[in-house]
């Protein structure tokens, strides 16, 4: 398999199109899914449970340390960075908000970039704000693919049109589109 | 940007003029620390690690500034709800409940359970120690006194779990903030009242290095989110500490995402998110 993990970043008006994809990605499918999400304060819990009853793929809110396994979707919890780091391993962390996000999608995909260069693909879809815009473009500096769900598709365009402009996407595709190219991979 | 090696070599300078060792820190969030560190101080590494190495109370300020202090007030009410309900009722026939935060940060988390004894009818009877590695956040925490505007998401979790019960949606319990801190909107800060901090102990400990300080195990030990600054191996013999100095049947309370792993892990039940020391 040429490609290793996916990571997906979403903010506002992010939540239907999230769970479509991975509705649509089936129980074997073989790489690792991240997924780094903004919420809203008061719905800290209840979001994983909410994905799991739509994945077939196994999903779970990783604890720190945690080794990161294929064919798994782990949501990063509500209020901690999410890293993976060397040795595959979780590694989690309340540090100060980044771009007032925590989790922060710009330090998730950062650290997926290098962990694993090449054989990361990176999503940023819908949101209102500029995070996950850097990360996209460690991504895609790294050697790995970077996509963005299409701003005209977007309910709150801004995060998408932030990454197109800070980095040279490989994939502007529309939510069907993301599907079609994540389960080809295969 | 910050290398690896940076990293390295600024480990090992404050490890040769000081106790502070930091080698098993997780990489990640030291290595951002360590880049925060450059752009507050505008330096680069060598002339962090020259500071370092000639200016102690420069020394002192960088371990409080690598440190990462984040708290809330009920942090997680769900947890708080399970010592309510499910643990701290366990001790109402015991003569004393022996309690230490370590890594208490800035004080929430002491407040916390102060706040949830009370309400148990248990805080005279309860001994409560708190330690950290930054001695600022001690002062901090002594004082009780936090900012209002920044920290009004406290008061939805003093509710959810002092005034309800989530066991028991009919239940409610009207309980006035003004018994236990007051609030000053206008200045802008919430201080815990004088019978709260006056309670705990506290004394500066470092994990890495330090034992039980405190001449007396634990019923209770909370070392919540700090753990996961620390790598498997620390995290193991730090839980080896706690595992020594909790009674049979007394608990661990991580964070809501740690876990133990290593095989110390063998001398607890974990229940209900937390770890409950095994009788034997
Ligand atoms: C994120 S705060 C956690 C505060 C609180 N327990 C909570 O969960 O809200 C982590 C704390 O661990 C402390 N800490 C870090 N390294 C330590 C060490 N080696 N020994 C003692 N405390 C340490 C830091 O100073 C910081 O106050």
């Amino acid at each position: 398999m040429e490609y290793k993990a996916i990571i997906i970043g979403g903010s506002a008006g992010s939540f239907q199109v999230v769970t479509k994809i991975i509705a649509a990605l089936p129980k074997n499918y073989p790489l690792t899914v991240f997924l780094c999400l903004h919420r809203l304060k008061h719905i800290r819990s209840g979001f994983v449970e909410a994905l799991s009853i739509k994945a077939q793929m196994p999903i779970e809110e990783p604890n720190d340390k945690d080794p990161v396994k294929h064919g798994r979707i782990y949501l990063a919890p509500a209020n901690y960075h999410m890293y993976v780091e060397l040795g595959n391993k979780f590694a989690l962390s309340t540090e100060d908000p980044v771009n007032h996000s925590r989790p922060s999608i710009d330090l998730s995909f950062e650290s997926v970039a290098y962990n694993y260069n090449k054989k990361a693909i990176g999503i940023i879809l819908s949101g209102a704000n500029r995070d996950g815009a850097m990360g996209l473009k460690a991504i895609k500096n790294a050697g790995g693919i970077a996509i963005v769900q299409d701003p005209k598709e977007c309910q709150v365009p801004t995060m998408t049109s932030a990454s197109i402009s800070a980095t040279k996407v490989d994939y502007i595709l529309k939510t069907e589109e993301i599907i079609k190219f994540l389960l080809n991979l295969r | 940007m910050v290398t690896e090696d940076d990293v390295l070599k600024f480990i090992s300078t404050i490890k040769n003029v000081s106790t502070y060792n930091f080698t098993n820190y997780s990489e990640k969030s030291f290595k951002r620390r360590a880049e925060k560190l450059l752009v507050d101080y505008k330096t680069d590494i060598n002339g962090l690690m020259y500071r370092v190495s000639n200016d102690k109370e420069f020394l002192e300020q960088i371990v409080r500034d690598i440190t990462v202090n984040t708290t809330e007030l009920f942090r997680d009410p769900d947890i708080w709800a399970t010592l309510k309900y499910r643990i701290l009722p366990k001790f109402k026939k015991n003569k004393s409940i022996f309690i230490w935060h370590a890594g208490c940060s800035s004080g929430q988390e002491i407040y916390s359970m102060l706040i949830l004894l009370h309400q148990l009818d248990l805080f005279d009877k309860a001994k409560v120690f708190a330690s950290d590695i930054n001695t600022q956040m001690l002062e901090n925490a002594k004082k009780g006194q936090y900012k209002y505007r920044f920290n009004l998401g406290y008061l939805d979790n003093f509710d959810k779990v002092i005034k309800e019960n989530p066991y028991n949606y009919d239940e409610f319990k009207e309980v006035p903030y003004s018994q236990y801190f007051d609030i000053d909107k206008a200045k802008d800060i919430i201080t815990m009242k004088k019978f709260l901090r006056d309670k705990p102990v506290y004394r500066k400990h470092d994990l890495v290095n330090d034992g039980n300080i405190f001449y007396s195990k634990f019923d209770i030990i909370l070392c919540r989110n700090v753990i996961i600054y620390f790598n498997n191996k620390l995290q193991n013999s730090v839980i080896e500490l706690f595992s020594n100095n909790i009674y049979r049947n007394g608990y661990l309370v991580l964070g809501a995402h740690e876990s133990i792993l290593g095989s110390v892990s063998n001398n607890f039940d974990r229940t209900k998110g937390l770890y409950k020391k095994k009788p034997f």
